[in-house]
């Protein structure tokens, strides 16, 4: 057993550890995460089984990234737990009584006599310490007084405060990672959906998108009704940065999209013989619309893919959601004679001159596209996340303390002699050398010269 | 006066003072750095200027793309620097300094940065952007002045000049790397939680802080519990502030990830 502490109470051991894990970072920044194995074939060919062998594809999820972190959590423990105790001594119950020659051996000292009794010089001291915050404590002893003066004493902890965070933060992950979750919502305005493990539901009463005068967006706008028993209790407007928060939930404004069951197109219908025709008509598919013309009656849309690909077996399908490639099957009508059928696409106006069946005059534009909007909301619960901000609290006051509340300590030592009072002093602080040796003369001087 | 004349105008104090740095460092006249720091410190006035006027003709913090984040970085190096100066007193550190600052502040003008004011999309709307971002660079330029002098140390002749540049790197990374903990890792993380609904996504330019403070930790344990000075603390510090930079930078060129703002 405690060759096991031993080992962990190393800190050549969180040496090795540290590099350790910023080597592992690096790796999995160099190798792309959470690709699909084919992704993986590919990119490596023969490499990609070894990497998948070794979790390099998923890096800080694998056993051996986890086991370095608790690793170094244990190693932190212990660390901290040995070096605690003499501190926490150092600190709290520290030996006033000093000798005048081992004060002589530090570097920040100073020896005089001073034509005053002990007692009186002793009073001198302490206020003039007093007054730079020290605490002081006294020891009297035969003909001669021991004096402490301490501040900031907080400061020897410091780097246990760091610890002591770091430690929490992780505890916070595993929290987060045990009994954390998060799903996407897809809402249409005017739809409700249950949140997941959640006893109230909520619906989508509004998706608006803000656009900048140079049409860049501005904010995407979701304004949300909390239900609970089919009540609403809560509405509140949800944007990117301004989440809504929910008896331990949270509703973020994630991404948006379009559904293309039904999308409103608009349809441009051109003659080669005439440039000045040109008629729009607006309609949704399976709908007719009259264009009114002796040569082409009205037009029809049988199917919109937003995304058009030829599939297998020559199928046509859309490879994704995204208005990537917009496509319409459109028909044209002169009375019940069917005059034109074929796909037209928004990203290539040219192309179905190209590829219709039959030639004919007709041309047909697919002008614009609109499926009907739905937000994607993100609800999450993440229960760690309180730990993770205390742990952050602790790392930033652990960090003032370590670096900018050194511990300053004076001792001094009065032996009193014939009408004259030895005085020997020397001082002790970890940081900002220079500012404590000017301190630590200023008062001393100040007492060499007080009457 | 507009926004790009200040900045060039600081842009050329700047190269003056570097010169007059350079001067410092070749004739070893001394006397060289004072209008080197003076020309400095105007060309941070200046340059203050040019981001205030920014900010408030865009209505946004001065960093939201490549080209106002190195020229806040370039800020940032030379408040570093001037801080640190107060102390050490050491105009040799001054013309590396001022070199970076010119090459920070040169890449900014360049073509390749477009430079126009764009609104802010969605993602960046929010305060924590002030924090996050600022806090990050200003612990960053300090790493960058501790790289500079611990580039120096490694080059140093004599054991009083090399004692010098070693405790002036610790200060720097006594300052820059809370800094950086706090803007970088703690307000990056509660930005994250705010915008994105996770406070850690193992997105590659988190994971590069990660790795930059997990170097500088090592740099302080190796320092202070070990014992490990001048040289090897060096090279630390020295990979510290690469790492620093690749997060910075590389990140975003060549790694693919959720921060694809600046």
């Amino acid at each position: 057993m405690s060759s096991v502490w031993k080992f962990f109470s190393s800190v050549k051991l969180a040496i090795v550890l540290l590099i350790l894990l910023a080597a592992a970072s690096v790796v999995g920044t160099l190798i792309p995460q959470g690709l699909p194995p084919a992704a993986y074939a590919a990119r490596y060919g023969q490499l990609a089984g070894l990497f998948s062998a070794l979790q390099l594809t998923g890096v800080y999820h694998s056993g051996w990234y986890l086991a370095l972190m608790f690793f170094f959590a244990l190693n932190t423990v212990v660390c901290t737990i040995t070096r605690l105790p003499a501190k926490w001594r150092r600190a709290f119950s520290p030996k006033v009584e000093t000798e005048a020659s081992g004060l002589q051996a530090l570097k920040v000292r100073s020896r005089f006599g001073k034509n005053a009794p002990a007692a009186e010089v002793q009073a001198r001291l302490e206020a003039l310490l007093a007054a730079r915050r020290y605490r002081v404590r006294s020891q009297a002893g035969e003909k001669r007084v021991s004096l402490l003066a301490r501040k900031r004493k907080f400061g020897h902890f410091g780097s246990d405060t760091v610890h002591l965070g770091l430690l929490v933060i992780i505890c916070g992950g595993i929290v987060s990672g045990l009994a954390g979750f998060r799903t996407e919502l897809d809402l249409a305005e005017g739809q409700t959906a249950q949140v997941p493990r959640a006893p109230f539901s909520i619906r989508l009463d509004k998706f608006e998108t803000e656009y900048y005068p140079q049409g860049m967006v501005k904010a995407w706008k979701s304004t949300v009704t909390v239900l609970e028993g089919g009540a609403g209790v809560l509405t509140r407007t949800v944007q990117v940065n301004k989440p809504l928060s929910y008896k331990g939930f949270n509703f973020y404004q994630t991404s948006y999209g379009s559904n293309w069951d039904n999308p409103k197109l608009e349809i441009t219908v051109k003659k080669k013989s005439d440039a000045a025709f040109a008629r729009t008509v607006q309609l949704s598919v399976g709908e007719r619309a009259a264009v009114d013309d002796k040569d082409v009656t009205h037009i029809s849309v049988k199917r919109f893919v937003p995304d058009f690909v030829i599939g297998e077996g020559n199928q046509i399908e859309s490879r994704s959601e995204e208005p990537n490639n917009p496509a319409a099957q459109v028909e044209g009508w002169k009375g019940e004679e069917k005059v034109f059928s074929g796909w037209i696409f928004a990203n290539y106006p040219d192309f179905e001159q190209m590829h219709s069946g039959k030639p004919t005059d007709l041309s047909f534009t697919l002008k614009s596209f609109h499926g009907s909007e739905f937000s994607v909301l993100e609800a999450a619960k993440d229960p760690g996340v309180g730990l993770i901000w205390i742990g952050c609290l602790l790392v930033t006051a652990g960090f003032f303390l370590a670096f900018y509340w050194t511990p300053r300590e004076i001792k001094a030592v009065l032996e009193e002699g014939r009408e004259r009072t030895e005085v020997t002093a020397g001082g002790l602080a970890s940081k900002n050398r220079e500012g404590f040796q000017a301190e630590f003369d200023d008062i001393m001087n100040s007492l060499r010269r007080s009457s | 006066m507009t926004e790009t004349t200040l900045f060039t105008i600081a842009f050329v104090l700047y190269i003056l003072a570097a010169f007059f740095y350079l001067a410092v460092a070749f004739t070893k006249k001394e006397s060289w750095a004072k209008p080197g720091l003076g020309l400095a410190f105007t060309g941070l006035v200046l340059h203050t200027a040019a981001l205030l006027l920014r900010t408030f003709q865009s209505g946004h913090a001065p960093f939201t793309n490549m080209y106002e984040s190195l020229s806040f970085l370039a800020w940032a190096v030379v408040l570093a620097y001037i801080i640190i100066d107060r102390k050490s007193r050491i105009p040799r550190i001054g013309s590396y300094v001022m070199l970076i600052v010119v090459g920070l502040v040169a890449l900014a003008s360049s073509p390749l940065m477009p430079k126009e004011a764009t609104p802010l999309v969605p993602a960046l709307q929010s305060y924590w952007l002030w924090l996050h971002v600022s806090v990050t660079l200003l612990g960053e330029a300090f790493f960058a002045v501790a790289f500079v002098t611990s580039f120096l140390y490694l080059r140093a002749d004599t054991e009083e000049k090399k004692e010098k540049f070693d405790s002036v790197s610790y200060r720097c990374v006594a300052v820059g790397f809370p800094l950086f903990t706090l803007g970088g890792l703690i307000f990056g993380m509660v930005w994250a939680y705010k915008a994105w609904g996770t406070y850690w996504s193992w997105d590659p330019k988190e994971v590069w802080s990660l790795i930059t403070w997990l170097v500088f930790a090592l740099y302080l344990h190796t320092r202070i519990v070990m014992g490990w000075k001048g040289r090897r603390s060096a090279i630390i510090a020295i990979v510290g502030f690469l790492a620093a930079l690749f997060t910075y930078f590389g990140v975003n060129y060549l790694l693919a990830g959720l921060h694809s703002y600046a």
